[in-house]
């Protein structure tokens, strides 16, 4: 355990060194407040802008909380999907390739240790990531529009953050079984894009997908309740991540550190 | 007594067979070289002993490893080319090593500051290692190797990739740590071997070719050797010296032949008489006994 | 004027983060030995692309080892 908490450690240093901690949670803010701004001073932007015919009226109707917060949260599940994939990827596959990798895994390292510690590091700066910025993303949209209770803020967080788990994980997986940082994010990309589509445009077939835990969460804020597929998807999303990290143990420990 | 014994040690990389079966066995407190041409296998053979890659056959055995213990614990590796995070500063680092090789924090920082001043870069122990020279790199390097006090440390090439003040240092470094521990070194450069270390590997393809202490390598190889050094290139003499009927092996380079051979006393006088009657342009006749270095060409060639 | 002051306290907690952010990119920027591609045109891609620009730079501009 100390093992393990010690390479944990060394996770979130480097991501303080190299200002991860910083730059996510600020890039998580802005991407989910932009929505409620925009949605907000839209009849301002456009006067401002301007070059509408004289007379023109654009009657733009005002949507509601829900409607603005499922809009900020989608910001997630695509470009903030596209910065997890791309902080993550390189997170076992170019330490394997500098070879610092195999420095470390000579003394009595844990194979186990080494690859959940990483996972547990990213996933914890997605998950602090993110509540930030969805946390600012309810306020700004309470605070302009109506506002949400909080307990379906915290309901929605938790669906939503599963999901962004299994893609953490997935990527998690490549980096441990493929040697290139950038395939591995491309893998990982391309799964992801793969499994929401599916699950979307298939939803009655996939209803427990982990993928469609985003639409459950958006069922809540809509005010329709807590879906009861949302318990087997979310059993489902748990049992992917497990299965996905135990494999990227197997695989890594295959795997010859030098090449 | 013999601290780990390599049985059968087999290596194959898509096909080809690398490591040709290696028995051998190394004594507690020696210091033995690994020597051998490059792609003769050295690296891989020490990486399969750190437990970097797996042999594809053959077994290696810890005689004081306890059941299911991590071997890893009991050896110290440094790779040819060492790596380190480039965000951690030296004292870093190798901290952080030592506590993953199980030391508490306050041991594992103790340790590490002496490990510092034992190989000379103390001063910049809080330098981040991105800034370190390569020679600086390989120091630490060996720190690291040394944190959690193994049994043997393994060094590849420890010296090949510095400069000659670098190298001296190094060199130094490692005589003093025979004191200590158990040293398998490789390296391609003989005069380092016969420099630090009692006992030699010479592999060559894959193989075992010739072991044993200096002394024993010296005694066995012991043979009467002419050498001969011409004006000019010495390769159209070499067909009569080979031919000659005292003459076992010949070896050619550039202005210079040596001849092993049989009888010193007739060789010395059948050569001397062709030189004269030939009016061979010699400058210098040596009579010797052969150097490592000719064995080491000599088990090469072979 | 007015509505300028009514915006400020929205506003304002968000052009902090902003400057936070393209402050770190700078800093950043200065410390580490080498970027991916040149980095004085990393430099101007942080100070003129709003946002973008330091997200950027984090994400593919930064090379480790």
């Amino acid at each position: 355990m100390s093992q393990w908490l010690t390479l944990l450690q060394k996770e979130t240093l480097e991501m303080w060194r190299n200002f991860k901690w910083i730059w996510v949670p600020i890039t998580f803010i802005l991407l989910g407040v932009k929505e409620p701004l925009t949605s907000y001073y839209m009849p301002q932007i456009l006067d401002a802008v301007g070059g509408l015919p004289e007379g023109a009226v654009i009657q733009i109707p005002t949507p509601s909380a829900a409607e603005v917060l499922i809009t900020g949260l989608g910001q997630y599940t695509t470009l903030g999907v596209l910065i997890i994939v791309l902080t993550t990827m390189g997170i076992i596959a170019s330490e394997r390739k500098s070879g610092v990798a195999a420095m470390i895994l000579v003394k009595p390292v844990s194979f186990q240790s080494f690859v959940t510690a990483k996972w547990a590091g990213s996933a914890l700066l997605m998950w602090i990531s993110f509540f930030i910025g969805y946390l600012a993303t309810w306020y700004y949209t309470g605070f302009l529009f109506e506002w949400i209770p909080f307990d379906q803020f915290l309901q929605t967080y938790f669906f939503y953050a599963l999901w962004l788990t299994v893609i953490l994980t997935i990527t998690v997986f490549c980096s441990a079984a493929l040697m290139s940082p950038g395939i591995a994010g491309f893998i990982s990309l391309a799964a992801a894009i793969v499994i929401s589509l599916v699950s979307n445009t298939l939803s009655n077939w996939f209803e427990w997908s982990p993928a469609q835990l985003t639409a459950y969460a958006n069922e809540v804020l809509i005010g329709q309740g807590i879906s009861d597929h949302s318990l087997p998807a979310g059993i489902l999303a748990v049992v992917c991540i497990i299965v996905l990290l135990s494999l990227s143990v197997l695989i890594f420990r295959k795997k010859e550190l030098a090449a | 007594m013999s601290l780990i014994q390599i049985s059968g040690l087999k290596k194959q990389f898509q096909g080809t067979e690398v490591i040709k079966g290696l028995d051998f066995s190394l004594d507690k407190g020696k210091c033995i070289a690994l020597l051998g041409p490059n792609g003769a296998g050295k690296t891989t053979t020490l990486r399969m002993l750190s437990g970097l890659m797996n042999p594809t056959e053959g077994k290696i055995t810890f005689t004081e490893a306890k059941k299911g213990e991590d071997i890893r614990g009991l050896i110290g590796y440094l790779p040819q080319f060492p790596v380190f995070y480039d965000w951690m500063t030296g004292l870093e680092f190798l901290s952080y090593v030592g506590r993953l090789a199980g030391l508490s924090a306050k041991e594992a920082k103790e340790r590490s500051l002496e490990l510092l001043e034992l190989v000379g870069i103390l001063d910049a122990k809080n330098r981040k290692t991105a800034k370190y020279s390569g020679g600086m790199k390989q120091r630490l390097g060996i720190a690291q190797a040394l944190i959690h006090r193994p049994q043997l440390i393994m060094l590849d090439e420890p010296v090949s990739a510095l400069d000659p003040i670098g190298r001296r240092e190094v060199l130094d470094l490692l005589e003093g740590l025979k004191k200590e521990t158990t040293i398998l070194f490789s390296t391609h450069i003989l005069s380092d071997a016969e420099e630090v270390c009692d006992e030699i590997l010479f592999l060559h393809n894959g193989k075992i070719v010739e072991s044993g202490t200096m002394t024993e390598l010296r005694e066995r190889h012991q043979q009467a050797k002419i050498d001969l050094f011409f004006r000019g290139k010495a390769v159209q003499y070499a067909h009569f010296l080979e031919t000659h009927e005292v003459t076992q092996s010949v070896m050619l380079e550039g202005n210079r032949v040596s001849i092993f051979v049989k009888d010193i006393a007739i060789a010395r006088r059948a050569f001397l008489q062709a030189i004269a009657e030939q009016n061979w342009p010699l400058e210098k006749f040596e009579v010797s006994s052969m150097t490592l270095e000719d064995v080491f060409m000599k088990v090469v060639r072979k | 004027m007015d509505q300028l002051a009514n915006y400020m306290p929205i506003l304002a907690p968000i052009a902090i983060i902003q400057l936070i952010l393209l402050i770190t990119a700078i800093i950043d920027l200065v410390r580490i030995e080498r970027t991916n591609g040149p980095k004085w045109l990393w430099a101007l891609i942080i100070l003129f692309i709003n946002i973008i620009g330091p997200i950027l730079y984090f994400v593919i501009g930064r090379r480790s080892n």
